[in-house]
């Protein structure tokens, strides 16, 4: 009974985060700015839960997540014909990739807390930019045959680093409304501490 | 077997080589994958709305209140009922800007008698610099469709261009900001024979929330100041929207003089939109 009190607990709490965090990123854009870019509130809660509560949940979060991203502002491609067409998946791709990485990123020897989530948010929107551009500068180079002019200095002060920055200060309170609102009871997933105990030698003291 | 199937690298590459499959699938023409997302729309607009509304409930309820503690220092006695006051003293100048934006969109459909203005609500804006689409709330239920080849013009309440329809569906629609590398439109200096240019959204350009300005003609080069509106020229959309003005005008290379050009419309700033579709006159049958 009370672990079916906890589900339904967890099912719950994730429902208002998925629906709230990410309806608020398209919503309200002019609350919070720096040249132009937004903090990724997305982005940022599927890494926080892929790194606080295991990949199960980060994949899970971050595939509905990226379901919900698709269909609020899938990109638009300029295809090779030159149609600029609306996509469907790469959010999904994109947020799944985020939760992969964000449960692995230093899980098996280092004690899960607030600094190495803080850490993860920053090098995975790290990654996270400097793939899309890398993505964004083959394709108009290689099939478009466009120049893609943001030089590095320019793909770094005007997106890379504004982006990190803006993301590094919504993780605090993303991080904190984990670690205490829910979805588990002290921020702690107890499955990851049976996954321990089997095999996977991780450290889960918050 | 089962650990393999459990692995989360695994798990992770699988996912991955599916959601590829999905989004190759889903970049051709008709792709039935496109329309997968539509039943995620009755649960997420209704939230979307919902968490808008609380937003700009929030918002206004705040802005009283704040006024009200100012008022408090003054008159104690008064204050509840000051800030009560404030506060449908906020709800009714948001309500006269409503009232004045609706006005306005009256003038833009005088201004384009041949065409009809569908209002739309922003349903939602781009997620960072790559997830870009803005959804509005008007699509194929309200008698508006896109036709392949077409292009539909997208402008704000004060008739300045915002971007261009690239997906109508049952009940929303998607558009392409002016900002967006694949947006191009054809533009003139909004005087009389005024100079034509090519308007087109830049990657560079769009991060400081410019558009990039090229065919322009050697001869009649613009200047910082100038206002650009489109040209009608090519047929999609109508002559005389406002896209924005110069603000520098590069002409290092004689043979590709380049400009810069701030657009005039914020997305940041919309609540509305207005479509704009052009009739589709039947001819008069006339018997033999």
């Amino acid at each position: 009974m009370k672990n079916q009190t906890l589900l339904i607990r967890k099912i719950v709490v994730y429902t208002i985060y998925i629906l709230v965090f990410t309806t608020f990123q398209v919503t309200f854009r002019g609350l919070f700015s720096l040249q132009g870019l937004y903090p990724d509130l997305m982005f940022v809660f599927v890494v926080l839960t892929a790194y606080m509560f295991g990949f199960k949940d980060g994949m899970i979060v971050g595939s509905l997540v990226g379901v919900l991203r698709d269909y609020f502002a899938g990109p638009s491609i300029t295809g090779i014909d030159g149609t600029v067409t609306a996509t469907t998946g790469i959010g999904l791709l994109v947020m799944i990739l985020a939760a992969s990485y964000g449960s692995s990123f230093f899980t098996i020897r280092i004690k899960r807390n607030f600094p190495m989530a803080f850490s993860s948010v920053v090098t995975a929107t790290l990654f996270y930019k400097i793939i899309g551009h890398l993505v964004v500068f083959t394709w108009e180079n290689a099939f478009l045959h466009h120049e893609y002019n943001i030089g590095l200095e320019n793909a770094l002060m005007f997106s890379i680093l504004p982006q990190t920055l803006l993301n590094m200060i919504i993780a605090i309170p993303v991080y904190l409304a984990l670690r205490f609102i829910g979805p588990y009871h002290k921020g702690v997933n107890p499955a990851l501490i049976d996954e321990k105990s089997r095999e996977d030698n991780l450290w889960l003291t918050m | 077997m089962r650990r393999l199937l459990t692995n989360k690298w695994f798990i992770t590459a699988i996912s991955t080589l599916i959601v590829v499959a999905v989004i190759i699938l889903g970049s051709f023409p008709g792709s039935p994958v496109n329309k997968v997302l539509k039943p995620v729309g009755a649960i997420a607009n209704p939230v979307a709305s919902f968490v808008n509304n609380v937003g700009n409930s929030i918002s206004d309820f705040w802005v009283a209140v704040t006024d009200g503690m100012a008022i408090r220092k003054n008159n104690e006695e008064l204050r509840a009922e000051i800030a009560s006051l404030q506060y449908q003293l906020n709800m009714m100048e948001e309500a006269a800007i409503r009232y004045e934006e609706l006005q306005e969109a009256f003038h833009i459909r005088e201004t384009f008698s041949n065409y009809d203005i569908f209002g739309a609500s922003v349903l939602s804006r781009e997620a960072d610099e790559w997830f870009s689409v803005i959804r509005v709330g008007v699509g194929n239920s309200d008698n508006i469709y896109l036709d392949s080849g077409e292009s539909l013009a997208v402008v704000d309440v004060r008739m300045n261009l915002i971007g261009r329809v690239i997906e109508i569906n049952e009940d929303d629609s998607k558009i392409l900001p002016l900002l967006h590398e694949g947006f191009t439109v054809s533009g003139k200096v909004n005087e009389v024979n005024g100079a034509t240019m090519i308007v087109s959204g830049d990657a560079m350009l769009k991060l400081q929330g410019l558009c990039l300005v090229t065919g322009i003609d050697p001869e009649v080069i613009p200047e910082p100041g100038d206002v650009i509106v489109t040209s009608g020229d090519g047929g999609l959309f109508p002559q005389g929207i406002p896209i924005g003005v110069i603000v520098d005008v590069d002409i290092s290379d004689p043979l590709n003089i380049t400009a810069t050009l701030r657009p005039y419309s914020d997305i940041a700033d919309l609540s509305d939109v207005f479509i704009m579709v052009p009739f589709n006159e039947e001819p008069d049958v006339v018997d033999p």
